[in-house]
């Protein structure tokens, strides 16, 4: 069709710019992870200059696997909110593309309330759900609990229900701002967002579904339930394979939620923790980094295979 | 729709109302910080106030006083434009070239692009703010956050106009080459026209990211160039003193960008499956 000079000149620009992006910030990442470099050292100044003379060769990637006792925990606690999400996501978003699937009255509305969480900006979702919702004392959560523990306190007073309902104990809100409760609200916050995400993808690949089999399969007297995890869940392998991989690679650099929930409290995922060591010693916030790029390969690879069959030419 | 044959009072009426009670839940916390948003800071924590109180616009009307809103708005307005609009300009003719003229690498080049979107943030964090701080001098510019905005997001931009361009008949772009009309004038006057569609949707979800990002936005700025996320991230803690004001400001800050994605939903799809769903 046309010259291939200008096919490539059309493209250069792209292609250029997404190398450098690519290549300097992640080669600079890997020079500093192989030498000694602090921000500040009264000890040892020669230190806080980035010099091939300050090589430590492996010594970082040591120093993050053996004597940092945070690095396991990281990796632990980012794979438990990374997999917490998706599980919670994926089953959610299920049963909700199926619910709207139907037309009823007012389904575009529905719809719209359902994708509306998808685009609060993450700074925010954390912001409102740590202080508004969860909050202990002054969120809806502190208040629910009073307003249940209140209730119980009058229905105390009732002649025969008393007796049963002295035995209640008196209820006490969960606070979300401890190293463990806060990675629950950290799962909660994310799933909220990203279940319209799934339900979108869900619903969009149910429309596709193939109806004329679906009515065989109820001329042969199957059920809804059999037809649900014979049909629909097989025609759903692909777009819920995707809604995970998308996710995976998006969760796995959770920060902003983190950084607002529990900053400082101890719960902390891979992104966190570079970001804990970048304060002073890059040197090892760099080894972290690498890890960070093996563990996220690991996961683009499948992805992009899925994603790269799919091209058609 | 799905279930042909008789409809039972549990399809008629039940059906709707959990989809329904469903849909409310998932837009309760969105109609929570914007009914917040009219109580003012101390009736905003008081229970007897819950549900019943004098609505009031002060959250509003102080909404510079409090936390220059404006100065953070239009930061996040600028950068997040420019950005769209840059990544528009480098994208179209490269999907174009893509599209209309695959060689046996194009796929891999997709796939390669796709690719640096994996790369995590925080691994590459302080060689960033080292090169634009000491040696580039563009830390907190606008310049560098329009950079950045822009590459982050023009993977998906070139994956979402690729899938757009390939619907378009290839005849049409072929009958114009023998009309002898140049390739500036294709892409105007032939390309444009046809995806145009295509290329609005993709241009309101790379503005909705841009909008939406905290992480570079947030770490690459001070003051001078900090957007909206940067200026609820420093507000993440108010202890209860400020929930009026605060939902107020978060409203104004997701506000515009939920309408706009109302309108973009369907493309969403598109976008971030990289057409792999349809």
């Amino acid at each position: 069709m046309f010259s291939k000079l200008l096919t490539r000149s059309l493209q250069a620009p792209a292609v250029l710019l997404l190398l450098v992006w690519m290549l300097v910030p992640l080669g600079m990442t890997l020079y500093f992870s192989f030498i000694r470099y602090v921000l500040n050292s009264l000890r040892k100044p020669e230190w806080t200059v980035p010099q091939l003379s300050n090589w430590r060769g492996f010594g970082n990637y040591e120093y993050v696997l053996y004597k940092s006792k945070d690095f396991w925990f990281a990796v632990q606690n980012s794979l438990f909110i990374v997999g917490s999400i998706l599980v919670i996501t994926v089953l959610l978003g299920l049963a909700i593309a199926v619910l709207v699937n139907r037309s009823f009255p007012g389904r575009g509305i529905v719809r719209v309330l359902l994708i509306s969480p998808f685009f609060v900006m993450p700074a925010v979702n954390a912001v409102l759900w740590i202080n508004m919702i969860l909050d202990p004392v002054l969120g809806l959560n502190g208040l629910a609990v009073e307003g249940i523990n209140h209730l119980v306190a009058g229905l105390k007073d009732f002649p025969l229900l008393g007796h049963f309902f002295s035995l209640w104990p008196e209820l006490e809100p969960v606070s979300f701002r401890a190293t463990q409760t806060s990675a629950y609200a950290v799962i909660m916050m994310v799933s909220w967002q990203w279940t319209p995400f799934a339900v979108l993808i869900f619903m969009t690949s149910l429309q596709s579904e193939d109806q004329q089999q679906k009515e065989a399969a109820v001329l042969d007297g199957a059920s809804a339930w059999t037809q649900f995890l014979y049909l629909t869940v097989p025609h759903l392998a692909r777009p819920i394979a995707i809604v995970v991989m998308i996710q995976s690679i998006f969760h796995l650099s959770l920060y902003a939620e983190i950084e607002i929930v529990s900053r400082g409290n101890g719960n902390k995922n891979l992104p966190y923790l570079i970001g804990e060591f970048a304060s002073n010693n890059i040197g090892a916030a760099s080894a972290t980094g690498i890890f960070a790029v093996i563990l996220a390969n690991i996961v683009a690879i499948f992805l992009l295979r899925m994603i790269g069959k799919n091209l058609v030419d | 729709m799905v279930v042909s044959g008789n409809s039972s009072t549990f399809q008629r009426v039940l059906w709707p109302t959990i989809a329904w009670l469903v849909g409310l839940l998932f837009f309760f916390p969105i109609f929570w910080m914007v009914f917040t948003s009219f109580k003012t800071d101390a009736d905003a924590v008081k229970p007897e106030f819950l549900f019943f109180f004098t609505p009031t616009l002060e959250n509003y009307t102080n909404m510079t006083e409090n936390y220059d809103y404006w100065r953070f708005a239009i930061n996040s307005v600028i950068t997040a434009s420019f950005a769209t609009l840059f990544a528009l300009v480098v994208g179209v003719p490269c999907a174009y070239a893509m599209a209309f003229n695959p060689t046996k690498r194009t796929k891999d080049v997709l796939v390669w692009m796709l690719s640096t979107k994996m790369l995590p943030a925080a691994a590459v964090l302080y060689p960033m703010t080292f090169l634009t701080k000491n040696f580039l001098d563009i830390f907190d510019t606008h310049f560098l956050v329009i950079l950045v905005l822009c590459l982050i997001n023009l993977p998906i931009v070139i994956w979402m106009l690729f899938t757009y361009f390939k619907e378009i008949p290839k005849e049409i772009i072929e009958a114009s080459k023998m009309d002898g009309v140049t390739i500036w004038g294709e892409i105007k006057d032939i390309l444009l026209p046809l995806a145009w569609g295509g290329l609005a949707s993709t241009a309101l979800l790379c503005f909705i990211f841009c909008w939406n990002e905290a992480y570079w936005t947030v770490r690459l700025t001070t003051t001078e160039a900090a957007t909206l996320s940067k200026l609820i991230e420093g507000n993440r803690a108010p202890e209860g003193l400020f929930f009026g004001r605060l939902s107020a400001v978060s409203t104004a800050a997701v506000g515009p960008i939920v309408v706009l994605g109302w309108f973009c939903q369907k493309q969403l799809v598109k976008g971030l499956t990289f057409g792999a769903v349809k």
